[in-house]
């Protein structure tokens, strides 16, 4: 709350009193550093200033010689000290963050027992229907591990997640994932999500309606006969959005080169560029899914569907239009709540025009580095973040 | 009452000489013992909590964001003594022009006053060389603040190596706006013919939408557009993309399979973008026989629109502070942050962020960026290990490297 380095008295002084220039100059002078000492260009300038008469000269250098000497060496103490102090701060540092580490990893296992899911959406709904309010847009921040089946592993934790957040009744997931791995191959990335949804939900006819598109790919969603039957008995649906690094700033740049060759073609103002229209063209990109492609029609892979976009385009909007209209709804382009799964925040490439007033969330650090892996995506996490977007407090027991 | 009493006396040890000068000398010795580690090049605050405070403490609003300054004025000597290059603040955002006019205009008063003071002391800050650098939309300033924003920057200006950003009527979006319209209008500048190349562009964004876009806003008919026009609308504009797509594909397999020549001219290219100076040698593309010719808008890559932003040339932001608790950037350094800054979010209210509390996160970093560096090294053999299993292994095919390889494909 107040100015340490500077004493009581004269911080009265400075802020009681409407000082002119110089007042304010000479009160603050004994609390200013030498300029000698910070830098060389400030000194060399101070030299150029002295007297430059030939004894004056004399008598200055033999003077700065003993003080040179004396200042070299206490320099050389203090950086030693400075040192000393360093290394202690961080070995203390190093024991404190072990500490916390497993004092996070202790209470994390209890909760991950106290809040087990057990695979059922009742007590999942029952966890969040306490909380006062829940993310319409979900976002995850996902990593591929590093070791042999990791793309099985990023297949698993986003089917979980799904699941979970299906049954807490949010129905928005978008899934960040740098290399974008998951982009390519997407139905496989959709069987798993239904084999998760149906071990949590039990019968397809419980289940909420799924839909998976990333930008610049077509949806991949329910085959009509079944969306129909299904929508009859459980109108929840889920979509995710597959995220990755080329959606953020390459979008950015792509969306600048057009208007650019537009302006060059003289078909646009730079003057007509402003905040909305850019927002209009990137939440096009990641809100609304371009076509659909019913599951059941597209058994091959994604990239070979769309090798021919036109051709295939025309044939499923037809279908589209007039059939499925819930799996071309577009979703909120801006997500509420960001989810984090590692030791401290950092966004490593994520869309930035999306995240203005997102809340982000971080599971915190729980020493799993130590043992090289990466932080679990478990249950306990998914929920603390959705407590704290509900600013509740947490609970031991239900 | 007890407890005030406690805080009085507390207040008056705190401020009794020998402890105000033992704690003097250990902030000293802690901020030196800082300077010993990686210390971040660019670090940003959002200096959030100047309202909450005043409102908890029972002073005026107005009072808040006087403490909240003198923060801040703790906070710059703390960086810069331990050698952080640039310090960018969120002083005032767009939005906050909705507050009420009374605040608005307290804090513009407390910027003029500050500004113009700090231009008061030209020789003292020539001597310690900190240049201050206003950010955001200055046309949105009182003429009377943007005299004293001018004037203060001007006196600055030559001032070498310390930077204070102070992001005045700012929101990032804006930035990002300002950056992608200054590019396009430099790239609408016409150039010298040098060589003109055929090289059909690749487009993701569709004109027609975009035209269409800004129709609709000058029309205001935002609002109608959304119900029974959307469906059509969606559906030809999604067939328009799909054939600039199409177009797209297509001009890339072209692009690749042409002679030795345009990948000639393309490496040339990427070596000037690193230089990032685009503007200077670059071939240019016919669009009619007779209109001017143009830098490619192809050439135009993130470190193109990175340039400019308001913080071109900084270094890329290390830290991102945000105090009082709040876990949203709100619109600061979107561009900036997102890659591998590193952002805290701290429950202390703005007037009451000391060393104290920002000690803890540098210590933090320098931990994280120090085992970063170590495990670099042993990355670098492990890549080697992997790769050498890799040849070994021959030709087996994982959906990792199946994904992979898609991807480079």
């Amino acid at each position: 709350m107040t100015l340490p380095m500077v004493s009581a008295r004269d911080r009265e002084l400075y802020r009681r009193q409407k000082l002119s220039a110089t007042d304010r100059e000479r009160l603050l002078r004994p609390y200013l550093p030498d300029p000698d000492s910070l830098s060389t260009r400030p000194s060399i300038h101070q030299h150029r200033k002295r007297p430059s008469t030939a004894r004056k000269k004399n008598a200055t250098r033999t003077r700065n010689r003993t003080r040179t000497r004396t200042i070299s060496i206490r320099a050389f103490l203090r950086s030693q000290l400075h040192q000393l102090v360093y290394a202690l701060i961080h070995i203390c540092l190093g024991f404190y963050v072990r500490l916390s580490q497993a004092l996070a990893a202790v209470i994390d296992r209890i909760q991950a027992i106290v809040y087990y899911h057990h695979r059922t959406p009742e007590l999942i709904q029952k966890d969040v229907r306490s909380l006062s309010r829940l993310p319409e847009h979900l976002s995850v921040i996902l990593s591929l591990h590093r070791d042999d089946d990791a793309l099985q592993t990023l297949m698993d934790e986003v089917s979980e997640l799904a699941a979970w957040t299906a049954c807490a009744g949010i129905p928005t997931l978008s899934i960040y994932e740098k290399s974008g791995v998951l982009k390519s191959c997407i139905p496989a990335l959709y069987q798993a999500v239904t084999d998760k949804l149906s071990s949590y939900y039990g019968s397809p006819v419980h289940q909420p309606i799924l839909r998976i598109f990333a930008p610049h790919h077509s949806v991949y969603g329910p085959s009509r006969a079944s969306s129909v039957t299904r929508r009859s008995s459980n109108g929840a649906t889920l979509t995710i959005l597959l995220l990755s690094a080329t959606d953020g700033r390459e979008t950015l740049v792509d969306l600048t080169k057009t208007l650019a060759e537009m302006a060059q073609n003289g078909k646009l103002s730079p003057d007509d560029i402003s905040t909305d229209l850019i927002d209009a063209e990137i939440s096009e990109i990641t809100s609304r899914p371009s076509q659909s492609t019913p599951a059941l029609f597209s058994n091959d892979n994604d990239q070979g569907d769309e090798k021919e976009p036109v051709s295939g385009n025309n044939r499923h909007h037809d279908t589209a239009d007039n059939l499925v209209p819930p799996i071309l709804q577009p979703i909120k382009p801006e997500p509420d709540l960001l989810l984090i799964f590692g030791p401290y925040v950092k966004l490593d490439g994520y869309p930035p025009w999306q995240i203005r007033l997102t809340e982000i969330f971080c599971t915190g650090d729980r020493g799993s580095s130590i043992t090289g892996g990466q932080e679990a995506v478990e249950y306990q996490g998914f929920m603390r973040a959705l407590w704290r977007y509900a600013r509740a407090q947490m609970r031991f027991g239900r | 009452m007890a407890s005030m009493h406690l805080s009085h006396i507390r207040k008056w040890i705190l401020d009794s000489p020998p402890i105000e000068f033992a704690i003097g000398h250990i902030r000293e010795l802690l901020v030196g013992a800082l300077k010993q580690g990686p210390v971040p090049q660019h670090v940003a605050f959002v200096m959030d909590g100047n309202r909450r405070f005043a409102r908890s403490h029972g002073i005026e609003t107005v009072e808040g964001h006087n403490l909240g300054f003198e923060a801040l004025a703790r906070i710059l000597e703390v960086c810069y003594k331990s050698g952080v290059q640039v310090v960018t603040i969120y002083a005032f955002s767009i939005e906050n022009f909705k507050r009420s006019k009374f605040e608005v205009d307290a804090l513009m008063d407390i910027a003029k006053v500050k500004l113009s003071q700090l231009a008061q002391h030209g020789d003292l800050l020539d001597r310690y060389g900190a240049s201050v650098r206003v950010l955001g939309r200055r046309g949105l300033l009182k003429p009377d603040v943007a005299a004293a924003v001018d004037q203060a920057v001007e006196l600055t200006s030559r001032n070498g190596d310390r930077i204070l950003n102070i992001c005045f009527p700012y929101t990032s979006r804006d930035e990002i706006t300002t950056a992608v319209r200054d590019t396009v209008i430099d790239y609408t500048k016409p150039l010298d013919p040098v060589r003109p190349t055929s090289s059909p562009p690749r487009n993701p964004f569709s004109e027609s939408h975009i035209v269409s876009n800004i129709r609709a806003r000058a029309l205001n008919a935002k609002g109608q557009m959304e119900t029974s026009d959307s469906e059509n609308t969606s559906g030809s504009s999604s067939r328009d993309e799909d054939e600039s797509l199409g177009q797209d594909r297509s001009s890339n397999t072209v692009y690749e399979s042409t002679s030795s020549f345009s990948s000639s001219t393309t490496l040339h290219l990427a070596g000037l973008q690193d230089d990032s100076t685009p503007r200077d040698l670059l071939f240019a593309k016919p669009t009619d026989a007779s209109s001017p010719f143009f830098i490619s808008p192809e050439t135009i890559t993130p470190q193109t629109i990175t340039d400019h932003m308001f913080t071109k040339g900084d270094p890329p932001l290390d830290l991102l502070i945000r105090t009082s608790g709040v876990e949203r950037l709100s619109d600061f350094m979107l561009w900036q942050c997102h890659q591998n800054t590193e952002i805290v979010f701290l429950d202390v209210l703005w007037p009451e962020f000391d060393l104290w509390h920002f000690l803890p996160v540098l210590w933090r970093w320098q931990r994280r960026v120090a085992k970063a560096q170590w495990r670099g090294m042993e990355e670098d053999d492990d890549i080697a290990r992997a790769t050498d299993r890799l040849y070994s292994e021959g030709l087996d095919e994982t959906p990792l490297r199946q994904g992979a390889k898609i991807k480079g494909l």
